[in-house]
C-alpha cells in the first residue's frame, strides 16, 4: 500500500435527531443543501482541495442513501488506485462486534483501515458543517508547532460561547483547558469539530480509552480530556472564515440563505476551491413569462411559474403560476402548486403543496415566541387549500383544507 | 440482448461548414446547444439509453474541443472495460488526407467494424437534436429483418436541404423510394440521419462503395439499391432539429422556451447526459428580472432577461438587457449593455452601455473570446 501523509477520517454515522423529519429517513451528512449539494460534499471538497486523497467514511444510521450518493467517489475525484474514499460501517469480527459507541470507538475500530496507509497525521472531520477550509494549512501548523493534537477553532460572541465546546488557551496558542458547554466561559475559541493528530498518540489513547469501561468514547468527553491532563501538547488553530454548524432546523434553513447574502462570501464555484457534488443530469431551468425572481438561487431542472423571494429552489423543482415562494428551501423534486404560499419553509424531497395551500407564516404577522421555521417532509403531500401554521413538523399527509 | 450485440457510430463533422463561423474552432458534435448541452450529448444520450454502450466517434477535423468534452465518456456512462467511447480520428488510409463522405469515413474506421463483433450497428449523424428512440428502432429492425432501417420524421420544412434525404414508404413501411431535392416540406418523409444496419452487410457495403468510388451513404448505398435492399423506415415521433444553417440552430434554441419541446427532449425516462461542471445554482440578484428565459447553472443574473438561453456561468451585470439571444457559457454582460438577437460564444466580454443588435432572421453572432 502507498504511504499517506494524512488519512481523513469523517464522522457520518450521527442520526441528526434535531433536524427531525429531514433525517428521518437519511443520515445527516446526506441532507440536501444549498440548491444542489449535500452536507458531506463540504468536508469531501474541502479534503480534496486541500491535497487529501484517502478518506474513511464513518457510516452508522442509515446509510442506504449516504452509501448510494458516496458511489465511488468520483463526484469529488476520490475514485483513487491508492486511497480514495472509503465506506466504513460497523463490522463483526472472530470475536463478535459492536456499532460504534462514540466518535472515538469508531475511529478505534478502524485503526486497521488507517494503519494500511501508514500515516503521519489523522485528521477528524464530521458532516455537520458548511465552510470552505484548507486543511493542509491545519496540518502544516500542527507540524510547525510538534503538538499532539491541533484543534480547529473559531472565535464566537461570549453570549453563544456556552453553546459550544471551549479551549481555554496560553498566549501561544497551546491548550490548557477543554469545556464543554461552559456556564461561564473564560475565552470565546470555539471547537469546530477538527481535529489534527499525531497517528501514534492519537493511537495511543485510542487504546488507553477503549481499555477504560467509565469511558463514553468519545473526543470531546474523552480522548482531549485525557491527553490534556497527562500533559501532552494540543494546540488550537484559528479559522476565521464562514463556518457554520447545521445541526437545527434554523441553522440548516439560515446556513442555505447566506447563500443570497452579498455580504457573506460562499461562492460554492470558485475555481480555487469549488465545492463538487453529485448533481443530477437535469435540463436548464426555465422561468416563464409570467414568474417573479429576485434574490434567489435555482438550480437545474426547475420550471418557474410563479414568485419567487429569498429562496432557494433544489434541482427539478416546479413552481405553478400564480405560488409564492418567500424566504424558504424547495428541495428536490418537490411541487409548488398554483396559488399556494410558502413562507418561512423547507419543503423536503418531492413533497407537495398543494393548490391555494400554505405553509409557514411571515415573521410580522404572529408573536415572536410563535414563529418558527415549519418543514414539510419528504414525499409528503399537503392537500389544496390546506393550511400550516409557523414551527411546524409536518410528517404525515394534510388533508384537503385541514389547518395545522 | 447483451448489451454487444448493437453498437453506435457518431460522425462529429456532420454538416460542419452548415454553421459558419460557429464550427471554424470545433466540430459540429461539440457545438453548444440548449443551455449546457453540446450536439453530441443528443447522439450519445440516445444510444446509451438504448442499451449501447460500445461507440465509436469519427472525427475529422477541429475535435480537440471534442475530446475535451468527452474525457473518458463517464458522464454517459460510457468509462466502460467492455466497450465504451473510442475517439476514432482521421485514419491514413490513402495518403495523409481527411476523408470526404462517410463512405471512406467508415472505411477508415473499418478496424472498430471488424472489432466490434456486434450484429448491429447504428450510425448517428452528429448534427442532430432528439431524443430519439433508438431501442425501439432496433427492435423494429429486427423484428422486420431488414437490411438497413432509416429512422425518419416527418412535418419538419428544410429550406436548405443540401445532402438530405427525403423518401416513401409503402404500407409496411419499406422505402419506396429516395431523393435529394434542395428543400423538404412539411408532408415529406426526411432522414433524421439515424441508420441501423447488419454490421456484416455494412462492412460490405462500405468495401464495395469505396472500391467505386462513392462517397455519401444516402446516395451511393441507400439510393442505389432501394429496390433490391430490405430497407425500411421508423418514424421519429418527437421533437427533432437537424442543424442545417445558422437559422436552424438558432430556432432551434429557442424552441425550448416551449414546453412541450422541453417535455419531449428531456424526457425523464430517456435523460439527456452531459458534462458536469459542478456550477453552483443560478444565483438571482435584486435587479433580476427574467422572462421566458432557459438558464443553466452558475449564471449571476442582476439585469433583464427574456427570450434567451443563457448557458452556464453567465453573468449578467445590473441594467443590463438580453432580448431573444443565445449567450454562450462564461460570457460576461456588462452593465446597461443591450443585446438583442446575438448570439454570443463561449467566454465573450460585452463591456458596460454596449448595444449589439441583429435581426430576427439573422442572429448576429459574436465569435469565441472577443471583448466588445
Amino acid at each position: 500500500m502507498v504511504r499517506k501523509k494524512c488519512v481523513a477520517m469523517l464522522l457520518a454515522g450521527g442520526q441528526g435527531s434535531r433536524l427531525g423529519v429531514l433525517t428521518a429517513k437519511i443520515a445527516k451528512p446526506a441532507v440536501p443543501y444549498g440548491g444542489k449539494y449535500r452536507i458531506i460534499d463540504f468536508p469531501l471538497s474541502n479534503c480534496i482541495n486541500s491535497g487529501i486523497d484517502t478518506v474513511g467514511i464513518l457510516t452508522q444510521y442509515k446509510p442506504l442513501e449516504l452509501n448510494d450518493y458516496i458511489g465511488s467517489g468520483k463526484a469529488w475525484d476520490l475514485d483513487r488506485l491508492s486511497g480514495g474514499v472509503h465506506i466504513l460501517p460497523p463490522y463483526q469480527g472472530q470475536k463478535g462486534g459492536d456499532w460504534y459507541k462514540g466518535t472515538a470507538n469508531a475511529i478505534y475500530q478502524n485503526i486497521e483501515f488507517i494503519e494500511r496507509y501508514d500515516p503521519e497525521y489523522v485528521l477528524i472531520l464530521s458532516g455537520d458543517h458548511i465552510y470552505k477550509m484548507d486543511y493542509s494549512k491545519m496540518i502544516n501548523q500542527h507540524v510547525k508547532t510538534e503538538a499532539a493534537c491541533t484543534i480547529a477553532v473559531l472565535e464566537v460572541p461570549f453570549d453563544e460561547a456556552s453553546r459550544f465546546g471551549i479551549m481555554n488557551t496560553n498566549p501561544d496558542g497551546s491548550i490548557y483547558e477543554f469545556e464543554e458547554k461552559p456556564k461561564n466561559p473564560k475565552s470565546n475559541l470555539a471547537s469546530m469539530g477538527i481535529y489534527v493528530f499525531s497517528w501514534d498518540k492519537l493511537k495511543k489513547y485510542l487504546m488507553q480509552d477503549e481499555n477504560n469501561a467509565d469511558s463514553s468514547n468519545d473526543f470531546g468527553k474523552n480522548i482531549i480530556p485525557e491527553m490534556l491532563n497527562s500533559g501532552e501538547k494540543l494546540q488550537v488553530y484559528r479559522f476565521a472564515d464562514y463556518w457554520k454548524d447545521v445541526g437545527t432546523i434554523d441553522s440548516l434553513w439560515e446556513a442555505n440563505l447566506d447563500l443570497l447574502n452579498p455580504r457573506i462570501d460562499l461562492n460554492l464555484s470558485d475555481p480555487n476551491w469549488r465545492i463538487y457534488s453529485r448533481a443530477g443530469q437535469f435540463a436548464p431551468q426555465y422561468i416563464s413569462d409570467e414568474a417573479v425572481v429576485e434574490n434567489s438561487l435555482i438550480t437545474d431542472g426547475c420550471e418557474v411559474y410563479g414568485n419567487l423571494d429569498y429562496s432557494i429552489l433544489f434541482e427539478n423543482v416546479t413552481v405553478e403560476p400564480g405560488a409564492q415562494v418567500d424566504y424558504s428551501l424547495v428541495m428536490p423534486g418537490a411541487v409548488i402548486k398554483k396559488g399556494a404560499k410558502v413562507r418561512y419553509s423547507i419543503i423536503a424531497e418531492n413533497a407537495v403543496v398543494g393548490e391555494n395551500a400554505e405553509v409557514g407564516v411571515l415573521p410580522e404577522t404572529v408573536s415572536p415566541d410563535e414563529f418558527g421555521i415549519s418543514v414539510v417532509g419528504d414525499n409528503i403531500n399537503i392537500g389544496a387549500g390546506a393550511k400550516v401554521g409557523p414551527k411546524e413538523m409536518i410528517t404525515e399527509d394534510v388533508k384537503e383544507g385541514a389547518e395545522i | 440482448m447483451r448489451p454487444s450485440a448493437v453498437s453506435g457510430i457518431i460522425f462529429a463533422n456532420s454538416r460542419d461548414e452548415a454553421v459558419g463561423r460557429m464550427t471554424n474552432f470545433r466540430s459540429m458534435a461539440s457545438l453548444p446547444f440548449g443551455g449546457r448541452y453540446r450536439i453530441i450529448d443528443f447522439c450519445l444520450s440516445n444510444l446509451v439509453n438504448a442499451g449501447i454502450t460500445n461507440v465509436g466517434i469519427i472525427t475529422k477535423a477541429n475535435y480537440r474541443s471534442l475530446m475535451d468534452h468527452i474525457e473518458s465518456g463517464a458522464f454517459w456512462d460510457l468509462d466502460r472495460k467492455r466497450g465504451g467511447v473510442h475517439l476514432l480520428p482521421p485514419f491514413n488510409i490513402s495518403g495523409a488526407r481527411r476523408y470526404h463522405g462517410y463512405v471512406e469515413a467508415l472505411y477508415g474506421a473499418m478496424d472498430f467494424l471488424n472489432r466490434c463483433n456486434s450484429e448491429y450497428i447504428v450510425l448517428c449523424d452528429g448534427c442532430v437534436v432528439a431524443n430519439a428512440d433508438i431501442a425501439s428502432a432496433v427492435d423494429f429492425h429486427i423484428n422486420k429483418n431488414a437490411d438497413i432501417t432509416v429512422v425518419y420524421r416527418t412535418g419538419e420544412k428544410v429550406r436548405k436541404a443540401k445532402n438530405m434525404m427525403a423518401m416513401t414508404i409503402d404500407n409496411d413501411d419499406r422505402l419506396v423510394s429516395v431523393s435529394f431535392p434542395s428543400e423538404i416540406s412539411s408532408d415529406e418523409l426526411s432522414s433524421l440521419g439515424i441508420l441501423i444496419f447488419k454490421r456484416d452487410l455494412l462492412i460490405e457495403l462500405v468495401n464495395n462503395a469505396y472500391e467505386n468510388g462513392g462517397r455519401n451513404i444516402d446516395v451511393d448505398i441507400i439510393a442505389d439499391r432501394v429496390n433490391d435492399l430490405k430497407i425500411y423506415g421508423f418514424r421519429h415521433n418527437g421533437f427533432s432539429a437537424i442543424m442545417t444553417d445558422m437559422k436552424a440552430y438558432t430556432d432551434a434554441n429557442m424552441s425550448l422556451l416551449n414546453k412541450d419541446v422541453r417535455t419531449d427532449l428531456f424526457n425523464p425516462k430517456r435523460r439527456i447526459m452531459t458534462k458536469n461542471r459542478d456550477d453552483m445554482p443560478t444565483r438571482y440578484g435584486t435587479r433580476a428580472d427574467v422572462k421566458n428565459s432557459f438558464v443553466a447553472d452558475g449564471c449571476v443574473i442582476d439585469g433583464e432577461v427574456s427570450g434567451s438561453i443563457l448557458f452556464r456561468g453567465v453573468t449578467v451585470k445590473k441594467g443590463a438587457v438580453i432580448k431573444n439571444s443565445i449567450i454562450m457559457q462564461d460570457c460576461i454582460i456588462g452593465e446597461n449593455a443591450v443585446l438583442n438577437d446575438v448570439i454570443c460564444d463561449k467566454s465573450v466580454t460585452v463591456s458596460n452601455n454596449t448595444m449589439i443588435k441583429g435581426t430576427f432572421d439573422s442572429a448576429l453572432y459574436i465569435e469565441k473570446n472577443q471583448e466588445l
